[in-house]
């Protein structure tokens, strides 16, 4: 690409003529480009030349969107609040905003009758959109006296518009005199709406009739269908949004329905907070590194000879492979290796759970994300021209891609043993019966979201050869299974690998499986050179794992008095192309298909299928959290049909402590559902709260239960050490930190439980040429992990410490305690160590191997240890919209002690909020086996504008006397009961629950308008 | 022909048709600078461009003629940024990290222009800035500890 400087905008007509392209800022052009346009051989920057800056009611061309947001223009300046973001808005111009031409802007400038000044003489603003001619000088806007702006997206802030709709009135008296309105944004051609314009002329707003003005405005629309959201959505939420900004009104509203529970005394509970935290709330180590941008991520590392790697993903979503052609691509200059199938020395399949995965395809691909081929080049752009030189011919084969066909008979297959992965039923007690007698039966199907983990740091690391082996440096969640998978890949001994996994920018489960290291070990072998890779986001988005998406059938059963006397579960679960750890989420979202309740009769079967839908696999929350959000939808159901509080309707039916678990295995001590359930009942969220006049308010509530660990069977065990060395307790520890507080976490546990300071400890991690194998970081087992290694190791290293200590300094052993900073005098009141760790020398490590507690139950997979908790959603739902805006967020938590309280804070408020994107914003859509949503662009994941004003989250630390089981997983509770918190919210504010999630707006407003109709 | 800027404080050069957050990763060492997403909607790679934080993958070269850029590498030459170090980390506002090169350039740019921001500015600075660990609350437990800070030492 050129880059041409005109001098003057002559010189610039002239280039422009010749088929330059014009470019202010840019940011428009840049995302057209990352939608896959041409970017142009020739730009002229015309920027410099354009008028800048406001003169009273005339914006420069090229005055940036953000000086133009805070120079209180009317309507304006309000406008571009909801247009891009800041950063955005500093580069982007008024004038770059027109020429796009579709800005979501433009609705506003229309009724704000905006003229330009071009290089071709003035025009109307609607008059450019019709024919753009000549570079744009100036705006200037012409005021009325009462404006109104809405802009829609696919989330509150920064988001694509799905429609943005603007108006303006003057006034004569109560009378208008003349209006102005106009839709457009996105896919929405802007425009004025003449029709009503004229229909509203001479009109008193106070008086006239909103619902006729809505109609009119729905049948003048213009608006198409699109992947996000129906074109008669867009017609109503612009007769909405228009009708009421113009009148006012909106119909009366009932209020809300759902009986209040009874207040309760909350049970012991510790705020988590800097201020309420006192000594418990500590810098984490990591802290400091990370706020000023040193942490050194594996994909950060940069060497002179290393190279750079690219893959190239399948053409189709399922077709044979024919042949592959490297030949033009291994000519290139400066490529280094190009690697196929034909490359690998062991076995081409890998899987946590069996492998039937590909490393590089051979002879078939099944999702558009499977890797045929990988080159390594001196650079990037080296690597990527090669890729488009590899010569692979397919026959495309059937699609598919729908979960239910695809188990039925005769259907094409993804794998040559057929499209069911795996299936697991259970039966007891009589279900048809129980229904036939009960007072009250609900049924719903809930569909759950094929949702991205969207950890900010993509998948990628670098591998160089080490000796006769090799280094990897790959963000992952479990090391040793990396080493293990690798090893079988290249058949090459696992002594002869180091994996090192850490530090990770997020994980989420998405990393738990291998993802760029096949390739990348392969092309360091080939090479015999370290080889870097970082997959882009659109990559990322296109073959990385994502949540199964799931169809939940549920039918229960309860008699008069709410008790719970049947339930039936039908499920089905897309596993995409691959199997990974899809069958472990299968069968963690049939463990807990009852919740945390009672019931006696049950029938349930759940279905996994291979489809071609990319792949899915492990998601914090882990196939629980679907699970939740139907069953506890369920509970609210049938309280609202037996006329009780959703609190009275869950202790009516929670499980006994002690009881046996929901598949008859033997369960863990400190239940605390009953507890939570307090917490629930003793909370001020209940209470009547003040919305916007166009919002319902709702109030709901969910409980949580979750089974940590791996289950029953599944190995799931830990080596752990601890070690004085260099003058520092160095904790051995195999598990990740992926941002959760592992190091925080094990400074925590170490120095509380030898006495030392958290300075006094270095934590070695997620490298298996240097710390023992601990299991994977997944399914909420680190927090026991590091509590258990520590337990078992620290008495061990005490006494070690101090009877070297009592050697070197001529003391009774007994006279010695382990102070900050090293050994001091016991019972002395001077902090100061009379040995400091530094002086002492090291000592030899002390070494634990346990297991994860399991229960006794190996018929299927069964967790011992829940968590437990309770969330509890304000919610504002907007009649214009549908959309559910969260007021507040309650989390009260139950996993025994809090090891850090940073951390545990961290990763409830976290998760509620990733659970809030997977409630009301993300999905991956796809289409024939294609992704819709290709970037964060059009995937809305939370930003800060959509997360609630008030989010409290306690915890509850108590364990029952004798509990040797010490904290129980906190990586997922925050994540299992938002969705049904919300949805039960929503019920409160409509009447209705939403059963699909996201919760699609149309369907919440469709619902409010019934309540309204009401 | 090369583009010649200032890269904190001090004279680099870039491609015009280059983009900043790859030239900064790859071929200047600052890999301080995370890239999310490459198309401005995530604010990892948010850097100053004369003190106003912008999206470093949608700038290319050809528009850091003479200008000055700042990186978060440089965060602690700039006066608020030592302070807003401090009481990010006090608060623990992040979690995994990624996301935090980009945030602390975003609040260093408000700071620095408007430290007497009100909660509302605040949430709106941050509204380019994609955090997948936190869920922003701690994120703005900093910034308010932050503003305090910078409001009590000026």
């Amino acid at each position: 690409m050129k880059i041409l400087h005109p001098a003057s905008l002559t010189q610039a007509a002239e280039m422009m003529a010749e088929g330059a392209v014009p470019v202010a800022g840019g940011t428009a052009l840049q995302l057209q480009w990352s939608q896959g346009r041409a970017r142009p051989a020739v730009m002229a920057e015309v920027g410099s030349l354009l008028p800048r800056g406001i003169r009273g009611l005339t914006i420069g061309a090229a005055t940036p969107l953000e000086e133009i947001r805070r120079a209180g223009l009317p309507l304006l300046s309000e406008a571009l609040r909801d247009v891009a973001a800041p950063g955005i808005r500093r580069m982007g111009t008024l004038g770059g905003q027109i020429g796009f031409g579709a800005g979501c802007l433009m609705p506003a400038l229309l009724v704000l009758g905006a003229q330009l000044e071009t290089t071709e003489g003035p025009r109307a603003l609607a008059e450019y959109l019709a024919e753009p001619r000549g570079l744009i000088l100036s705006v200037a806007i012409r005021p009325a006296d009462r404006h109104g702006w809405r802009k829609t997206g696919l989330r509150a802030a920064f988001s694509p518009a799905i429609l943005t709709s603007a108006f303006a009135l003057k006034m004569k008296g109560s009378r208008i005199s003349m209006a102005h309105l106009a839709v457009g944004g996105g896919p929405v051609p802007p425009r004025r709406l003449a029709g009503t314009e004229a229909w509203l002329a001479g009109q008193d707003p106070a008086t006239l009739d909103p619902d006729a003005l809505r109609a009119r405005i729905e049948a003048e629309v213009q608006a198409p269908d699109c992947a996000f959201r129906s074109a008669r959505y867009r017609r109503r939420i612009a007769a909405n949004a228009l009708a009421f900004g113009i009148t006012g009104q909106l119909p009366a509203q009932p209020g809300r329905r759902t009986p209040i529970p009874a207040r309760a005394l909350p049970p012991q509970q510790t705020v988590l907070g800097r201020a309420s935290g006192g000594e418990r709330w500590q810098t984490r180590p990591d802290m400091p590194a990370k706020v000023r941008g040193q942490m050194p991520y594996l994909t950060d590392h940069r060497a002179p000879d290393m190279l750079v790697g690219r893959i190239l993903r399948a053409a189709h979503p399922h077709a044979e492979i024919l042949s592959i052609d490297t030949t033009e691509a291994e000519a290139l200059a400066g490529v280094e290796a190009v690697v196929t199938h034909r490359d690998i020395p062991g076995l081409n399949a890998f899987g946590i759970v069996f492998q039937d995965q590909p490393a590089l395809c051979a002879d078939k691909v099944r999702h558009i994300g499977d890797m045929v081929a990988a080159v390594a080049a001196r650079d990037a752009a080296t690597a990527e021209a090669a890729l488009a030189l590899i010569r692979v011919a397919y026959r495309p084969l059937p699609l598919v891609t729908d979960m239910a066909a695809a188990l039925a008979p005769g259907a094409a297959k993804v794998h040559a043993g057929g499209n069911l992965v795996s299936e697991v039923v259970l039966e007891r007690g009589d279900a048809e019966a129980a229904f036939a007698t009960a007072a009250h039966v609900v049924e719903a199907t809930y569909t759950t979201p094929r949702q991205m983990h969207g950890f900010m740091e993509t998948e990628g690391g670098w591998i160089a050869p080490e000796g006769d082996g090799l280094l990897v440096c790959v963000g992952g969640q479990h090391g040793a299974r990396d080493r293990l998978q690798l090893s079988r890949i290249l058949a090459l001994p696992e002594a002869k690998i180091r994996v090192i996994t850490s530090p990770i920018g997020g994980g989420f489960g998405g990393k738990d499986e291998l993802t760029v290291q096949p390739a990348l070990a392969l092309l360091a072998l080939k090479t015999g050179r370290p080889v870097r890779l970082q997959l882009s986001r659109a990559e990322s988005t296109r073959a990385g794992i994502k949540r199964n998406p799931m169809t939940i059938r549920m039918r229960t059963a309860c008699d008069g008095e709410g008790l719970l006397l049947a339930q039936e579960v039908a499920l089905l679960a897309d596993s995409g192309a691959y199997a990974s750890l899809s069958p472990g989420v299968m069968e963690t979202a049939m463990e807990h298909c009852a919740g945390p309740y009672v019931i006696p009769n049950i029938r349930t079967r759940g279905r996994l299928a291979y489809t071609n839908n990319g792949i899915g696999g492990a998601f914090r929350g882990f196939g629980c959290n679907q699970m939740t959000y139907a069953v506890e939808c369920q509970i609210d159901r049938l309280a609202a049909k037996a006329g009780l509080d959703p609190a009275a309707m869950r202790r009516r039916n929670l499980r006994v402590p002690g009881s046996p678990g929901y598949l008859g295995q033997a369960v863990g001590p400190s239940e605390r559902l009953h507890e939570m359930l307090d917490a629930a009942q003793a909370s001020a969220i209940w209470a009547p709260f003040e919305v916007a006049p166009e919002e319902i308010p709702g109030t709901g509530m969910a409980l949580t239960y979750q089974g940590t660990g791996l289950g029953t069977i599944p190995e799931d065990e830990a080596r752990f050490a601890l070690r004085l060395k260099d003058g520092k307790v160095q904790a051995l520890c195999g598990l990740d930190e992926m941002g959760q507080g592992l190091v925080a976490s094990l400074h925590a546990a170490v120095a509380e439980r030898l006495g030392c300071a958290r300075s006094d400890v270095e934590v070695i991690f997620g490298d298996t040429g240097a710390a023992p194998d601990s299991g994977s970081t997944t399914a909420a087992r680190g927090g026991y992990v590091v509590w258990k290694g520590v337990s078992e190791t620290a008495p061990g290293l005490s006494a070690r410490l101090l009877g070297q200590a009592a050697q070197r300094l001529g003391h009774a052993v007994e006279s010695l305690c382990i102070v900050p900073g090293g050994i001091g005098a016991r019972g002395a009141n001077a902090p100061a160590p009379l040995l400091r760790f530094a002086d002492l020398g090291d000592v030899t490590a002390e070494e634990a191997h346990y297991a994860f507690p399991k229960s006794d139950y190996f018929k299927g997979n069964a967790r011992f240890l829940f968590t437990y908790g309770a969330t509890l959603a304000r919610v504002a739902v907007n009649r214009i919209t549908g959309a559910v805006r969260l007021v507040r967020l309650e989390f009260h938590s139950a996993a025994g002690p809090v090891i850090d309280m940073a951390s545990y804070l961290g990763q409830m408020e976290g998760a509620l909020i990733q659970g809030a994107g997977f409630t009301l914003s993300e999905d991956i859509l796809m289409r024939d086996g294609q992704m819709v949503t290709k970037n964060f662009d059009t995937y809305a994941m939370p930003g800060v504008r959509d997360v609630p004003g008030e989010m409290h989250v306690t915890a509850h630390e108590t364990l029952d006397p004798g509990d040797p089981f010490g904290p129980r997983g906190a990586g997922e509770i925050g994540f299992s009961s938002i969705t049904p918190a919300i949805a039960n919210a929503v019920a409160d504010a409509t009447g209705r629950w939403p059963a699909t999630a996201p919760f699609p707006p149309e369907e919440i407003l469709a619902m409010s308008e019934a309540e309204s109709a009401a | 022909m090369s583009v010649t800027f200032i890269l904190n404080g001090l004279p680099a050069t870039i491609a015009p048709e280059a983009t900043l957050a790859t030239v900064l990763r790859d071929d200047l060492g600052r890999t301080g600078t995370k890239i999310g997403c490459e198309i401005g909607r995530c604010g990892a790679c948010m850097v100053l461009l004369d003190g106003q934080a912008v999206n470093s993958c949608l700038l290319m070269g050809w528009q850091l003629q003479g200008r000055a850029v700042t990186t978060i590498e440089a965060l602690e030459t700039l006066p608020v940024g030592s302070l807003l170090a401090r009481a990010m980390a006090e608060e623990n506002a992040f979690q995994c990290g990624y996301c935090a090169p980009g945030v602390m350039m975003t609040l260093a740019g408000l700071f620095s222009a408007r430290p007497d921001v009100d909660d509302a500015g605040l949430r709106e600075a941050l509204e380019g800035n994609i955090c997948r660990c936190t869920g922003y609350h701690s994120i703005l437990r900093g910034a308010a500890r932050a503003r305090d800070l910078i409001k009590e030492t000026s």
